[in-house]
């Protein structure tokens, strides 16, 4: 029971300092704890201050006329470069000041300001205590990006799900374009059958992007969790290609809808010279030629 | 106009009329406007055959004069719309045969063939030709009905006539007359048939296809389509009877209809039979089809019930996009329809952004743009930074679309197929003279001999005369002919529908 108090104490105490350092930025004194919290005996503070300087919550400095100062440290940046000399730590730093975006060898360098072989050695070690890693960035597939190591890439290093090791996967992503119109269109055509005027028609064709997602998860074609806002950009390219509309309801919410074409096919994209793509090179002499030209000849050909 | 241009108006021409003719139109095609000297010096015919073929060319409507200067001189002209519209004429026939039956079609035919013609003559040459025909219980009067019908609903107008006597004459003709049909007496018609020396009551009053009032049939048959598609039917049906409640209140080629109110509309509908579920939900389909993103048709005002505009400018617009899409779907994939669509939505766009909203690889987005940008499809404006001394300079790239550029140079695609389609159809035709010619020397000793009551053994016999293989190669090159012919008319279509879009677009 007494053990239990004067750990729940101890537990009561070390909040309380915590807090007066995040009050004070620039650091507390001893005299400044005294005054906060004056019933605290010498010796429980110490081991206290102790415990939070071995776990980083605390950093100690010394003034210039000799007194010690606590700092309170960031939990999220208190990743502590054990055993490592100035440079290590200053790379370090410059590597967390990049957050999940990563940072390039190159502008490591201009800002640490150390030369090329050096600074190699040091990511180098880094990288082999596992404080930083190097991330390959999908914009450029040469260039590498080092974060620090607990950090989860931002998507605009990974690319988000349409990534697998910086290649675009243009086939899953044609695949869910599909799978997506398909969707609305069946939707479409339930809604036709069901019947009961054009209004009522319209309006239960559409389709939230969350009812799409459920549909793509059921389907089970993707290893990758997709998130809602990836649905929701395969389905713009759904409005893109013309096959859906999107309107924004009364909630603000992006609804989608199968949509037919105005038009129909247009003449000269069914003839052979309106998809022709060397048309500009064609003329009445030349190599290419209508009177020579094997398109036209294969054309007439076929029935 | 272009080069290609004058080369289709060239194959049209000689087609039709020869190759002297021909020779004529191009340089007048070359020099726009030019007196009957300066077009003997620069075709060097002799001056009788330029001017039989002038007068063919006026006759048909495809040379205007204007007095020069010198008022004793004309300056003769090429009217080079007119020269395409006889790709059209097929389109034509058929139109006023579905609208208005046989009778209409044969007088269109007589008065595009002729060039122009009077009412009197007119009549009695499709009756005659009816007569032929065999078609039973036909009276003149009946031929004129349809006449009548015709010119009320200007699909035939009045050709300008001049009015002071001067060498070079002005044309003109009153807004009244367009429409007013001379009394024709029936009487006069029968006793000209039989005898040629009884005068014919309207000899000087000329008639002829108003090509304008087709074209807008064409118009509306788009529009209805376009409708059908989009929602259905009954949509289509709706918006039919809107644009023939417009004419009431609007000039026919205004951007914008004057409001139609809806009821009038509801009215129309239940005097049909068949429309009963349009009616049903008729305020519904209204209701979609004014919501719909691309609202061509937009409420108006309350009064009686709301009425509506329909926003024609706007709609051929629309159409024109779509049609662009359609031919950088066909003519690339459809990641290059999804660039340029994009493209659209959002102008002014960079490449970076472009990849990732579109979801395409990197690499084959920059592709797919700049082979658009190369074909004239994309545009790119580029922003220059003032370079300063130190660092990389930045320029950005960002595309965007100038429709009425890119739809002309699809019209200009139009005119090289259509150029493509003819000469390669006359080379096909050159290939196999020799049979062709063949085939009609024997088709005119049939005639000859069929004429001269020949038993069925010595036409069998004469017949004969061309052999399989040679009836093979005569049935395939009909049968290519044939496709290049609708080729042509779906080319044709398509030009329509660009050219509507730059109709509207000049109206401002």
């Amino acid at each position: 029971m007494d053990e239990q108090t004067s750990s729940q104490n101890e537990d009561n105490n070390e909040t309380q300092l915590i807090e007066l350092a995040k009050t004070k930025p620039e650091g507390i004194s001893n005299s400044d704890i005294k005054e906060h919290m004056p019933s605290l005996p010498m010796l429980e503070l110490t081991t206290i201050i102790n415990k939070l300087l071995k776990n980083g919550t605390l950093e100690l400095f010394k003034t210039k006329d000799n007194n010690l100062l606590y700092k309170f440290k960031d939990p999220s940046k208190r990743g502590n470069v054990k055993g490592a000399d100035n440079e290590e730590k200053i790379v370090y730093k410059i590597v967390e000041e990049a957050g999940n975006k990563g940072i390039w060898i190159r502008d490591i360098r201009f800002k640490s300001n150390l030369n090329m072989t050096q600074l190699n050695k040091v990511v180098k070690s880094l990288e082999t205590k596992k404080l930083i890693k190097a991330v390959k960035s999908v914009s450029a597939s040469k260039k590498k990006v080092y974060m620090l190591f607990e950090l989860e890439p931002d998507n605009s290093v990974t690319g988000g799900a349409w990534y697998q090791d910086q290649d675009f996967e243009s086939e899953f992503v044609d695949v869910l374009n599909q799978q997506c119109h398909r969707f609305l269109v069946e939707r479409l055509e339930e809604a036709t059958k069901q019947g009961g005027g054009p209004l009522l028609v319209r309006n239960r064709s559409y389709a939230s992007a969350t009812d799409v997602h459920k549909f793509i998860s059921d389907l089970g074609i993707s290893k990758v969790s997709l998130s809602i806002a990836d649905i929701e950009s395969i389905l713009y390219t759904v409005v893109l290609d013309n096959n859906a509309e999107r309107i924004t309801n009364t909630n603000g919410i992006f609804l989608y809808k199968a949509t037919n074409k105005f038009l129909t096919v247009p003449g000269l994209a069914k003839t052979t010279c309106g998809v022709c793509l060397i048309i500009d090179r064609c003329a009445n002499t030349g190599l290419v030629n209508p009177r020579a030209c094997p398109y036209l000849t294969e054309w007439l050909e076929t029935s | 106009m272009s080069v290609i241009y004058g080369k289709v108006v060239s194959l049209i021409i000689s087609e039709r009329f020869g190759p002297v003719v021909e020779k004529i139109v191009s340089f007048l095609f070359k020099c726009q406007c030019s007196p009957l000297l300066y077009i003997k010096r620069g075709t060097e015919l002799p001056l009788s055959k330029i001017k039989e073929s002038l007068c063919v060319l006026i006759k048909y409507r495809l040379v205007n004069f204007k007095p020069n200067k010198n008022e004793n001189l004309a300056n003769y002209s090429l009217n080079v719309e007119n020269v395409l519209l006889m790709l059209r004429y097929p389109y034509y026939l058929n139109h006023a045969k579905k609208l208005f039956g046989d009778q209409s079609e044969m007088i269109i035919e007589e008065v595009l063939q002729k060039g122009f013609c009077s009412a009197s003559e007119l009549i009695i040459k499709v009756f005659d030709k009816l007569c032929n025909n065999e078609e039973r219980s036909l009276t003149l009067s009946q031929v004129k009905e349809k006449l009548v019908y015709l010119v009320t609903a200007k699909y035939l107008t009045r050709v300008p006539y001049a009015k002071e006597d001067k060498p070079v004459p002005l044309l003109t003709v009153d807004e009244k007359e367009l429409t007013s049909l001379p009394n024709i007496d029936i009487k006069t018609l029968v006793m000209h048939r039989k005898d040629n020396s009884v005068e014919l009551p309207d000899k000087n009053i000329y008639w002829t296809v108003n090509f304008d009032r087709f074209h807008q049939d064409m118009r509306d048959k788009i529009i209805v389509a376009a409708f059908n598609k989009k929602f259905d039917e009954n949509a289509g049906e709706i918006i039919k009877i809107f644009l023939r409640q417009m004419y009431i209140r609007t000039d026919p080629w205004a951007d914008v209809s004057n409001p139609v109110p809806a009821l009038e509309v509801k009215d129309i509908l239940r005097k049909q039979i068949s429309a009963s579920h349009s009616l049903a939900f008729f305020d519904q389909y209204i209701n979609i089809i004014s919501q719909e993103t691309s609202s061509l048709l937009r409420k108006a005002g309350e009064a009686s019930g709301g009425s509506y505009q329909i926003f024609l400018k706007e709609a051929f617009t629309q159409f024109a996009w779509e049609l662009v899409e359609q031919i950088v779907l066909e003519k690339y994939d459809s990641k290059a329809a999804r660039i340029f669509r994009l493209v659209k939505l959002k102008p002014y766009i960079e490449p970076d952004q472009l990849q990732q909203l579109a979801m395409i690889p990197a690499k084959d987005a920059k592709k797919l743009s700049y082979q658009l940008y190369e074909d004239n499809f994309l545009h790119i404006q580029e922003l220059r930074k003032a370079s300063a001394n130190n660092g990389p300079v930045k320029n950005f790239t960002l595309f965007h679309i100038k429709l009425e550029s890119v739809v002309r140079m699809l019209l200009e695609t139009c005119y090289k197929t259509l150029f493509n389609t003819m000469t390669r159809c006359n080379h096909e035709k050159l290939q196999n003279k020799r049979i062709i010619d063949k085939k009609h020397r024997i088709d005119t000793i049939l005639m000859g001999m069929k004429a001269q009551n020949a038993t069925e053994e010595q036409m069998a016999d004469i017949e004969d005369m061309i052999t399989l293989p040679e009836k093979e190669i005569l049935e395939n090159i009909s049968r290519i002919i044939k496709k290049f012919n609708t080729v042509e008319l779906e080319i044709d279509q398509t030009i329509f529908m660009l050219q509507m879009f730059l109709v509207y677009q000049k109206v401002n």
